[in-house]
């Protein structure tokens, strides 16, 4: 069973409007359980609409969402997935502790499983002696592991990410990627994660989705052929070039104007 | 010495240079200033500068030290201190009153949108009411009520007129705050599944407690002003205000008198905002210290 199934999915803002926008068109996609895919696409081809929408944030306009075999708004109600966000979005007057153990309070766990849970996470981040701080006193990467450690207190079989390492430096970014990618082993987590960087799709990634803008829909969907562990020496494999130059090939062709790939990076 | 107390050190010490100056500022006046008040550009605007009219300041501080009275042996000091303090604690009911129904309202109107638009401009409204007119007929209505066996106490009246100045800021700042939360904060709570009441205790009221803390102080002097303006025209004994006007009617033959009420009313002031600067500190001890 596919955790998350997206089928004939359109969403259009302001419809009827002279302000109409078609953000997505005839999306279909499925992902398996513990896989992994990412999403990429020019800036406005409606990536964080979809993500939006998985996660019950937004109602499409028609077709259908299935979140771990039940309907979107069901998976939200059960928290079925955590999220994370470009900015880490931690709140500042709780601790570290504290914020990560904030989905557990809202599903009414107990304090002594909450504070468990929460240094179990910690751990898991590799933040342990951290946990009294407030996120102010942390560092851009350290709150953006916080958040992670959030998004996945529960134990959500799905993970919903945004831009997360958007506003890391790229020793950090890389840093993350690896962290992330053991996190998801361990825990077996499926993750649906939204990006720019084409480096990063693919070498975090079972599957590139390509997104194209005017209307968004999806161009293509490129197989990432790197099996096995993932670690420094995989970006230096040629599978890892071959599937960066289909997944740019792939954008260029996707606009099909000469902007196409705007707002995407190379590195 | 810890970053706070250095804080607290800094600020007292700038009072006191404060004070300083207005007191200098007043005796050069009495200097340079025309004895019986004099024009300024063809109106009549500047103050008279005779004892009379503004007494020395060592005047003033030394009538603290003289009985009330001639006939008394209760040095002015005490008697002025007793009325700051009984002033002082209408006051802290009439802001604790205030607040609670400011933050209440300020809660429904972020509810439903439908009381907001319904109740702010009235309560706009309210607030242009004048305090003086309002004194007298809620000590009235305030004299007619009983409330489960109780007698309503005269002094509750004033605390009412103290509320009624201090709920608005609280209303708008907290409702201003209550809005403020951000949206990815908000969406965060959505994708919980948090109910209102959970996103209202876990994020919106932290995200409003900036915004409240100010409306705090506003409501603080506002319910000071409310408490002795009312004692002042309802003629409530025992209270700052009513010194103010026994003393004022004596300031022909003991110009420094009244003078001592007034900075009793001052005192009562900075007691009520140094409460809401310790709650202040208090709250905001664990966020981010904006550089100072
Ligand atoms: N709430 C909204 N109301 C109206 N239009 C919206 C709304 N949210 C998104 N859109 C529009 O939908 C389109 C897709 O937006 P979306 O945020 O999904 O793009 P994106 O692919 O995430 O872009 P980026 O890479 O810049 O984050 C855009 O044209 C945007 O203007
Ligand atoms: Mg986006």
């Amino acid at each position: 069973m596919s955790t998350v199934n997206v089928s004939n999915l359109n969403k259009i803002f302001n419809k009827g409007q002279t302000n109409q926008v078609d953000a997505l068109v005839d999306v279909s996609l499925s992902v398996e359980q513990g896989e992994f895919v990412s999403l990429i696409g020019p800036s406005g081809c409606g990536k964080s609409t979809l993500l939006r929408l998985i996660a019950n944030l937004l109602e499409p306009t028609s077709g259908d969402v299935v979140v771990a075999g039940k309907s979107a708004k069901q998976a939200r109600l059960d928290q079925d997935y955590g999220m994370a966000f470009q900015q880490a979005g931690l709140f500042d007057w709780r601790t570290v502790s504290k914020n990560i153990e904030l989905p557990l309070e809202l599903k009414g766990w107990d304090k002594t499983k909450r504070e468990a849970r929460a240094k179990e996470m910690l751990d898991l981040v590799k933040l342990p002696e951290f946990s009294g701080h407030f996120p102010w006193q942390l560092s851009g990467g350290m709150q953006q592991r916080v958040a992670i450690a959030r998004a996945l207190a529960a134990h959500p079989p799905l993970l919903l990410m945004d831009e997360p390492f958007g506003a890391l430096d790229e020793m950090t970014r890389e840093h993350m990627q690896a962290e992330l990618l053991s996190i998801c082993a361990k825990t077996g987590t499926t993750v649906v994660f939204v990006t720019h960087s084409i480096p990063e799709a693919v070498y975090l990634s079972n599957r590139v989705v390509v997104m194209s803008p005017r209307p968004g829909r999806i161009t293509k969907i490129v197989d990432v052929k790197l099996d096995g562990q993932r670690n420094e020496s995989t970006r230096e494999r040629p599978e890892f070039f071959a599937a960066i130059t289909s997944v740019r090939e792939a954008l260029r062709a996707g606009g099909g104007h000469a902007h196409a790939g705007a707002g995407v990076e190379d590195r | 010495m810890s970053p706070l107390a250095q804080r607290i050190v800094r600020r007292s010490s700038m009072f006191v240079v404060a004070l300083l100056f207005v007191a200098a500022l007043w005796e050069l006046y009495k200097v340079v200033g025309p004895e019986d008040g004099g024009a300024l550009l063809g109106i009549n605007i500047l103050p008279r500068s005779n004892d009379r009219a503004m007494p020395h300041i060592w005047d003033m501080l030394s009538r603290y030290n003289r009985p009330e009275l001639r006939s008394s042996e209760r040095k002015i000091w005490r008697v002025v201190l007793a009325g700051a303090w009984f002033s002082f604690r209408l006051s802290l009911v009439g802001f604790a009153i205030g607040t609670t129904v400011g933050v209440l309202l300020a809660t429904l109107m972020a509810r439903f949108k439908v009381v907001e638009r319904g109740l702010l401009p009235y309560l706009v409204v309210s607030q242009t009411v004048p305090l003086i007119a309002l004194a007298p007929l809620v000590v009235s209505w305030g004299g007619k009520l009983e409330v489960f066996g109780y007698e309503w106490p005269r002094w509750l009246s004033a605390s009412v007129l103290g509320a009624f100045l201090a709920f608005f800021p609280v209303a708008v700042g907290t409702l201003r705050g209550l809005s403020s939360a951000n949206h990815a904060s908000l969406e965060l709570m959505d994708s919980y599944a948090a109910s209102w009441t959970q996103t209202l205790f876990r994020l919106r009221f932290p995200s409003a407690i900036p915004f409240m803390v100010p409306a705090f102080k506003l409501a603080a002097s506002a319910s000071v002003i409310g408490v002795v303006v009312a004692e002042i025209s309802t003629g409530l004994k025992g209270g700052i205000g009513r010194l103010i006007i026994e003393y004022a009617r004596e300031a022909t033959g003991d110009p420094a008198k009244v003078f001592t009420a007034v900075f009793g009313a001052a005192l009562l002031g900075l007691a009520m905002a140094g409460l809401v600067a310790a709650f202040d500190l208090y709250v905001m001890r664990n966020r981010p210290k904006e550089a100072t």
